[in-house]
């Protein structure tokens, strides 16, 4: 996969998500100061930026988790609030946390379909779909192209790199309209990396799914990418195409320093006209 | 690249070790199941002290006593499998047991209430109490050991000051009490008749209930849940599991099952003794869940296992007394059970993830 492999984002695609003056604390401690992001159809968003720079912070606010203290967040359009992860998955904002929200007791299929699953009328009980959970689980892993010995397994018997591919195949079951990825890459050996990139990629080109990504690896940023936002100390730092700026550019402007001030000016004076 | 290209999943995808010690295969066995393995132990006591006694243990006069206690206790362990599952546990119950029938005995003597709608107003007490229990846990983080052990001294401490810390002769009305306890059996009665029946009314009631929590665990969405609390709180909650509810609804069906637990006891001796309901009788419930298979980590558990441990409970306490132990020697055995069963637990738990690659 290299950089050619991106079609390039039009110009006219519509903004889906604007996340403005989002602003978060937890006690004392400030996770989150002003941070607006915006976000267009079918783009891929990559949020970069050190430990505790509030990135998880951030999505966890776009997926319901938490809620911000001041700030809009605007989807299609219309303001929304999310009191619950549920919200926000109704609004098609699905998100794959860092710590994959899977539950080790629980089978792959069950995994799949938490808090969204398929019932059958019984004697006028509300029971549980087993099987048609079972076969659309196995259908859908198949169609992604994912094995694992078998979707009865429960998910603590599964290796961390299966883990993370059910989690990121249940986020897409529900042709989200964004994707919100927290490290989708961090377990996985370079095939399976290559794997997720690839689904990544299929659905901004063949759904308009429009992708938040959080990743360190940054070459993996400019294999996917259209944009960068690069978070430090609870601010945007940076902002910038993925078009417009390297490699080494965004690692020497990262190195650059402590502090937004000292992080804009690095990247002025690395290609004025940047920030 | 095509998502259609399928990936090997890390190297040697998952490779389940095959076992090689007998003891390893022996807690393979065990992990896959469990209900089976505490009933082999129950048929191995029945024999026990079926041969000690000279065949008198699994006479239906001794049966009847045994399966009495069974039903009693298994219905609080059952429950209180729920609660585990979840990650939490209560320790109030034998207070609940005590003040739901006390209650319902009071409005029957002092206002005619009806039996029945006395029991209906006794389980709702325990519903009540539940769900205070679970909302002084779920919202103030307060941990359900302690939530539950001032809960314990407060109801008992109510229910003994409301009339003294006398019984109540509670007053027999039919068809409740033989529906709900009392038992009309004699001798002279076959096994099988409408009064041989009675001999056996809780153990029914507890089987038929924890055969419902058992499927309510396993084929609906409030069972699956319940599971994602307490096998993974915080990736559940972000999946939109609602954690806090399903905990607090759970220690509402454990307070329900204590009260009617202890509306059963009452029915039967036709008594509401305030202290009918000591804790030892919950410790004994957590025995059971134990013994039956259920850990105290969360995420997994089984009320089947714990009716039949339950029924390994109450045969100790009684089984022993009928060969000629004193009454006392049975906590021996129940303390050695505990820890042998709980060791066991974490034991084939490990071996169970140890498989994995």
């Amino acid at each position: 996969m290299n950089t050619q492999a991106i079609p390039p984002l039009s110009k006219d695609a519509p903004t889906v998500l604007e996340m403005t003056n989002i602003s978060k604390s937890f006690g004392a401690v400030t996770a989150l100061v002003d941070v607006s992001i915006k976000l267009r159809q079918g783009e891929v968003l990559a949020l970069v930026g050190d430990n505790g720079a509030g990135k998880s912070t951030l999505i966890k606010i776009l997926s319901g988790f938490h809620q911000p203290d001041t700030g809009t967040i605007v989807s299609q359009g219309k303001e929304v609030r999310f009191a619950s992860p549920r919200d926000a998955r109704a609004q098609g904002i699905e998100t794959v946390y860092q710590d994959l929200a899977l539950v080790g007791d629980l089978s792959v299929f069950h995994n799949m379909f938490l808090g969204r699953e398929y019932h059958k009328r019984f004697l006028g009980l509300n029971l549980l779909d087993n099987r048609k959970m079972r076969e659309q689980a196995q259908l859908y892993l198949d169609t992604l192209g994912i094995t694992i010995p078998s979707v009865n397994s429960t998910v603590d018997l599964l290796s961390g790199g299966q883990r993370q591919c059910i989690a990121v195949a249940r986020s897409i079951y529900s042709s989200p309209k964004i994707l919100v990825l927290d490290e989708p890459l961090a377990a996985l050996g370079v095939r399976e990396s290559a794997h997720v990139l690839g689904l990544i990629q299929n659905l901004r080109q063949q759904r308009q799914v429009s992708v938040i990504l959080i990743v360190h690896n940054y070459n993996q940023i400019f294999e996917v990418c259209d944009r960068i936002n690069f978070l430090h100390a609870g601010e945007v730092a940076l902002d910038a195409s993925t078009a417009d700026t390297s490699e080494e550019e965004l690692i020497r402007i990262v190195k650059s320093g402590l502090g937004t001030r000292a992080i804009e000016a690095a990247a002025a004076e690395i290609r004025p006209g940047l920030v | 690249m095509p998502p259609s290209k399928a990936i090997t999943a890390g190297k040697g995808a998952v490779g389940v070790k095959v076992p090689h010690t007998m003891t390893e295969r022996l807690l393979i066995l065990l992990s896959r199941y469990r209900e089976a393995s505490i009933a082999v132990v129950a048929i191995v006591l029945v024999i026990y002290f079926q041969v000690g006694s000279d065949g008198g243990f699994l006479s239906p006069q001794f049966m009847s006593v045994v399966l009495r206690d069974t039903g009693r206790l298994g219905l609080i362990a059952a429950a209180e499998v729920m609660l585990m599952i979840t990650g939490e546990i209560d320790l109030s119950l034998s207070a609940i047991f005590s003040i739901a029938p006390y209650v319902m005995a009071l409005l029957s003597v002092t206002y005619g209430v009806p039996l029945a709608v006395g029991a209906l107003i006794g389980v709702l007490i325990g519903v009540l109490v539940g769900a205070i229990n679970g909302i002084i846990t779920v919202r103030f983080k307060v941990p359900s050991l302690i939530t539950t052990v001032g809960m314990l001294f407060f109801l008992q401490g109510i229910v003994v000051s409301i009339y003294n810390s006398q019984p109540i002769v509670a007053p027999v009305e039919q068809p409740f009490n033989a529906i709900f306890g009392q038992s009309l059996y004699q001798p002279s009665d076959g096994l099988f008749s409408l009064h041989g029946i009675t001999a056996f009314t809780p153990f029914l009631w507890a089987v038929v209930l924890v055969l419902v929590l058992a499927l309510v665990l396993s084929r609906t969405t409030f069972g699956l849940h319940t599971i994602a609390t307490g096998s993974n709180i915080i990736g559940a909650r972000e999946i939109g599991v609602r954690t806090d509810r399903m905990k607090i609804y759970n220690f509402m069906i454990a307070g329900g099952f204590a009260a009617f637990a202890g509306i059963i006891n009452t029915a039967q001796f036709t008594s509401a003794d305030p202290q009918a309901g000591s804790p030892f009788l919950t410790l004994q419930a957590i025995a059971a869940a134990v013994i039956g298979g259920t850990s105290l980590l969360g995420g997994s558990g089984t009320v089947i296992g714990a009716l039949i441990g339950a029924f390994v409970v109450a045969s100790l306490n009684n089984g022993l007394v009928m060969i000629g132990a004193q009454a006392t020697v049975s906590d021996i055995y129940l303390g050695a059970a505990i820890i042998a069963a709980m060791i066991l637990s974490i034991q084939v738990d490990r071996l169970r993830t140890r498989r994995r690659v």
